[in-house]
């Protein structure tokens, strides 16, 4: 008699004839005592093979624990990016491939079929199936209670929400009114669109699932108001706080906060297998631990980290590299992704009037820019190692022209100052800083989350740069999370940020980047809310680039091939250069990534950015091992 | 006979005859006359003689009390002490090490001079690295021309007490991370931090003395009041209730009003002991007998309190303000280190120090810890001072 186990166990070796899986040691406990069935009856039919030695990588064993440091328990929602388990995802080389799905099929960028493996399990056993994708759909997004504005508008093309069907328990299919050229993309993002959730166990936190006692019975044991709270709480896989929650991830959580210390262990159903049959990842845990930010650099310097890229800057290469002498770790310098390492974002939706229409003309803010003297702030901060250029796509990208990176990135104090004058700021005061028309002095207070000390230097130099033509900075530090809110407040009137997220992007990539559609685009918050939250809350745009910005955008989801998208982003990319809507400094920024000497397969030298490349993510984290010492 | 005979021991045997003692010291006749003059220019020296004739004793004080006067007097000329000017950037020199200063190049007495140093970029460990050219002999000159100043943010100059040779570098105690002249950015952080204690605590005195002397000397429900304001205020720990006011200071305001503003919330949370003290004071001098007939005589009760009675304790005053000041500096350089103090283009010891704090600077480049210096020593300096004040306060003890 054939069993359903046996009858799992022969279908995976039919699929995989060549590959014996063998177990994690870290399993073989539960395996024997019967609480967990066998590697072969974890894996998905058809486990995604991650052939090693064709990546240019060494085949790993598997291995204990790997140390992380963090600054804050809110880094916990670093290792769902790290772990970077998508449905599609970026590899290495920067090139889209499936990695949850099995297979995908897109026609006109406008119906798009997702299929999923055969037998792929959530974290906790469950079946990852079609109706993970209809309940976030039906009782999720289309729950007036907890989706209260409708679907998102990521889901939203041409006015038209998504049409979803379930074609089969392991097929489902979106299709868009009109060409949705992001969508897969966005599936691969950092924080991806979520368009699954593990129904199995979110059922018990719903109203429609629930009886009406135990669901009130649970809000109360959870402490929060309503079912929807409770609901939006427990869901939440962007910051791994509900051990319970099962995943798809590499990695699952095992510590709930508060606490000091968080535990990842391995995910006994992880769909990667190495193409020797060892079960991806290789680390069997991870522990993170927190430390305050500034020590950070401290306590990786005398290895108290297997695995450091937050925490740690450029500035601290030195240190680290000194620190290798003494103990078993090893530095590399890998190039930051975005498009400026410190930007400087004039708020266009501040609050103070006079500031307000200052920045909204474009003289103010090139001549802002020409001010800045570009080579000794990356001669000081960056040893020279960076590239002097305005904020635009780096030369990594196919889109790149020289001519974005050296608008308005030139050194002209003498330019700078007409400027100034023909806006009608020739009047100088105390210490001969230029007098605004309202009478004040030119003042511009730029606030920074603090985070980094790099931030802070440059905005020092910067500071002198602007003294020389007649505007004082003022540098404030603000906590990030009071810093965003006050920035929609239009408390903030300049911002530093890092440049574009994304600035090794392809044709296929959406712009968005480069127009207002973000509250967390700090030039333009309001009028990022205004597209962000489909026309409902913000204001919008009256500046005429802008709106041109949001036009091309349109015109770019609209669009069906990639040379008509590399036309628009071409556009958009002068416009953007032309406009100085973020004052770029020096980017290709270097950015350290410490790690354990003995680690194996991270790349000597790789990108490192948000998007694409989720800081580690694409480069696979789950493939690092220890080698035997 | 030239030494006293031993009384205990060789007392007369009964009967016998006592034996003689004379005396071999010369004899003066004026002793007891000249005795009296001593004791009479002691009686006619005024209190302030007396406490500097104590003072004079205590020789730690005194080393002290000189210290702080040269430190207190290079604040005046701080632009001309400093080789370089306040904001004076190299960036062609970004965390140069100290430099030190030679007499003799070849065997032969040049007179100071530095070595001209060459920087190599480690490209390995990016790390800038200078070595001495022993060949380049950078010859110091006094009282020279060098970086142009506003002095006193008033009259221009460009006269140093000490530069570095035409195109060459002079950077005694290294350069930070921008390449400013870490011992310029210590004078001229010596005049902020210096004087934020000495106009703090002239303003706590004068809260404390008019608050204290009136609650001291009228009692009832102003003195009651008045103690339970003082618990209050002191019952709040001071680093949170300083962070709090720093906070309300905009941050637009210029550094010279942040300066002021810092030093007021320094002044407006130090005065409460000093009013406990005064107050105390006063209660018992209020009783004595000069109070009552200064009182008999009409004067009104400002008049007693300031000729009457606050001379009876100034020295005590005196002595505690020297304790309070180097709090203040403290302070300062607490708030500064904390961030929410002076801000940049001001320097203070404090700012100095928050520039030094990261795990960088202690491994790689320690020498940006010198600001630490002055201030213990500015620190402990005031301490011996004021004990020597203490002691010195009360002559006739």
């Amino acid at each position: 008699m054939i069993t359903r186990r046996t009858a799992l166990t022969l279908l995976a070796s039919v699929a995989l004839p060549s590959i014996t899986f063998a177990e994690a040691p870290y399993f073989a406990t539960d395996v024997r005592l019967g609480n967990l069935p066998p590697l072969p009856e974890r894996l998905p039919r058809n486990p995604r093979v991650i052939d090693m030695p064709a990546l240019g990588r060494t085949t790993g064993r598997y291995s204990g624990s790997m140390r992380m440091l963090i600054s804050g328990q809110r880094d916990i929602r670093l290792i769902p990016i790290y772990s970077y388990a998508r449905l599609v995802g970026y590899d290495a080389d920067l090139k889209l491939v499936t990695d949850l799905l099995a297979s995908f099929e897109a026609v006109d960028d406008r119906i798009y079929t997702l299929r999923l493996r055969e037998g792929h399990r959530w974290s906790d056993g469950s079946p990852f199936t079609a109706e993970d994708f209809r309940y976030c759909w039906d009782d999720m997004m289309n729950n007036a209670e907890l989706y209260r504005g409708g679907p998102p508008v990521d889901l939203i093309a041409d006015g038209k929400v998504v049409e979803f069907s379930v074609i089969d328990p392991l097929t489902v299919r979106y299709t868009f009114a009109s060409p949705m050229p992001d969508f897969l993309p966005k599936l691969a993002a950092p924080l991806p669109l979520i368009l699954f959730v593990p129904q199995a166990y979110m059922k018990q936190f719903h109203a429609s699932y629930q009886t009406p006692e135990k669901l009130a019975e649970l809000v109360e044991v959870n402490r929060v108001d309503d079912w929807q709270s409770l609901h939006a709480k427990m869901v939440r896989s962007i910051r791994p706080e509900n051990p319970d929650l099962p995943t798809l991830e590499a990695w699952r959580p095992r510590t709930a906060p508060p606490a000091e210390q968080f535990v990842f262990e391995r995910n006994p159903y992880f769909h990667r297998v190495d193409q020797i049959g060892q079960q991806l990842p290789y680390f069997d845990r991870i522990v993170l631990s927190v430390a305050s930010a500034e020590i950070i650099p401290a306590k990786t310097a005398t290895g108290e980290s297997d695995l450091q890229a937050n925490g740690i800057s450029f500035p601290d290469y030195t240190l680290m590299k000194q620190a290798e002498k003494q103990h078993p770790l090893k530095v590399s310098l890998w190039r930051r992704t975005q498009g400026s390492s410190v930007s400087l974002l004039p708020n266009l939706n501040c609050n103070d009037e006079v500031w307000r229409k200052l920045f909204q003309d474009v003289r103010m803010r090139r001549a802002l820019s020409v001010a800045i003297n570009r080579k000794e702030l990356n001669k000081v901060n960056f040893f020279g190692l960076g590239r002097e250029s305005a904020d635009t796509v780096l030369p990594e990208s196919q889109l790149y022209r020289p001519e974005y990176a050296s608008a308005w990135a030139q050194y002209d104090p003498d330019l700078a100052n007409a400027l100034l004058d023909e806006l009608g700021l020739a009047e100088r005061g105390g210490g001969n800083i230029r007098i605004l028309p309202d009478g004040r002095q030119a003042g511009i207070v730029v606030e920074t989350s603090g985070e980094s000390n790099l931030e802070v230097d440059v905005l020092e130099l910067i500071a002198d740069h602007m003294r020389d033509v007649g505007i004082a900075i003022y540098i404030r530090s603000t906590q990030r999370d009071v810093f965003r809110s006050r920035a929609m407040g239009g408390e903030v009137q300049m911002a530093v940020w890092q440049g574009l997220d994304n600035a090794v992007p392809t044709a296929d990539m959406s712009p968005d980047g480069l127009a207002p559609t973000s509250s967390d685009q700090l030039q333009w918050p309001v009028w990022g809310t205004w597209y962000m939250s489909g026309e409902t809350a913000g204001k919008a745009p009256d500046l005429p680039e802008a709106v041109q910005l949001i036009d091309l955008l349109q015109q770019w989801r609209k669009s069906t091939t990639t040379e008509q998208r590399t036309e628009i982003w071409a556009q958009m990319l002068t416009l953007w250069a032309d406009q100085v809507f973020s004052i770029g400094t020096v980017n290709s920024a270097p950015q350290p990534i410490v790690r354990a000497a003995r680690m194996r397969n991270v790349p000597e030298d790789a990108l490192y950015g948000f998007t694409p490349t989720s800081f580690l993510g694409a480069y696979m984290p789950d493939t690092f091992y220890n080698a035997r010492e | 006979m030239s030494n006293p005979p031993d009384q205990a021991n060789s007392l007369p045997a009964p009967g016998a005859d006592m034996q003689h003692y004379v005396s071999d010291a010369p004899f003066d006749p004026y002793e007891a006359e000249n005795a009296a003059s001593a004791q009479s220019k002691y009686a006619q020296a005024s209190q302030l003689q007396l406490m500097w004739w104590k003072f004079r004793k205590h020789k730690m004080a005194l080393y002290c009390g000189v210290f702080l006067l040269i430190m207190y007097g290079s604040i005046i000329i701080s632009e001309f002490l400093a080789p370089y000017s306040q904001g004076a950037r190299n960036t062609d020199f970004i965390y140069a090490p100290p430099q030190a200063v030679h007499l003799f190049h070849d065997g032969k007495l040049v007179g100071p001079f530095v070595y001209g140093r060459t920087q190599v970029l480690d490209m390995d460990t990016l790390q800038r690295i200078y070595t001495d050219d022993p060949t380049d002999v950078q010859q110091l000159r006094f009282f020279c021309e060098g970086d142009d100043y506003m002095f006193w943010g008033l009259i221009p100059g460009n006269t140093h007490l000490v530069c570095p040779a035409k195109d060459g570098q002079f950077f005694l105690l290294g350069t930070d991370r921008l390449g400013r002249d870490v011992l310029s950015r210590i004078i001229y952080g010596a005049r902020i931090s210096l004087t934020i204690g000495i106009l703090g605590v002239t303003m706590s005195f004068i809260l404390g003395i008019v608050i204290g002397g009136l609650a001291g000397y009228h009692g009832g429900w102003f003195d009651a009041v008045t103690q339970r304001v003082i618990e209050v205020l002191q019952s709040i720990p001071s680093i949170p209730l300083w962070m709090a006011l720093a906070a309300i200071i905009p941050v637009t305001w210029s550094p010279i009003l942040v300066y002021i503003g810092i030093t007021v919330i320094l002044g407006l949370l130090d005065w409460t002991g000093l009013a406990r003290g005064v107050r105390s004071k006063l209660l018992a001098l209020r009783e004595e007998d000069y109070v009552l007939a200064a009182r008999l005589m009409g004067a009104g009760s400002g008049r007693i309190i300031g000729r009457h009675m606050i001379p009876g304790f100034m020295s005590h005053l005196i002595a505690s303000a020297t304790l309070t000041i180097p709090g203040m500096i403290l302070g300062e350089t607490a708030l500064s280190f904390l961030g929410i103090g002076l801000r940049a283009p001001i320097s203070s010891w404090g700012i100095l120090l928050t520039e030094a704090r990261s795990v960088n600077i202690i491994a790689l480049y320690p020498w940006l810890m010198f600001p630490v210096i002055p201030v213990i020593l500015v620190i402990l300096a005031f301490n011996f001072l004021g004990d020597g004040l203490r002691d010195a306060a009360d002559p006739y003890t």
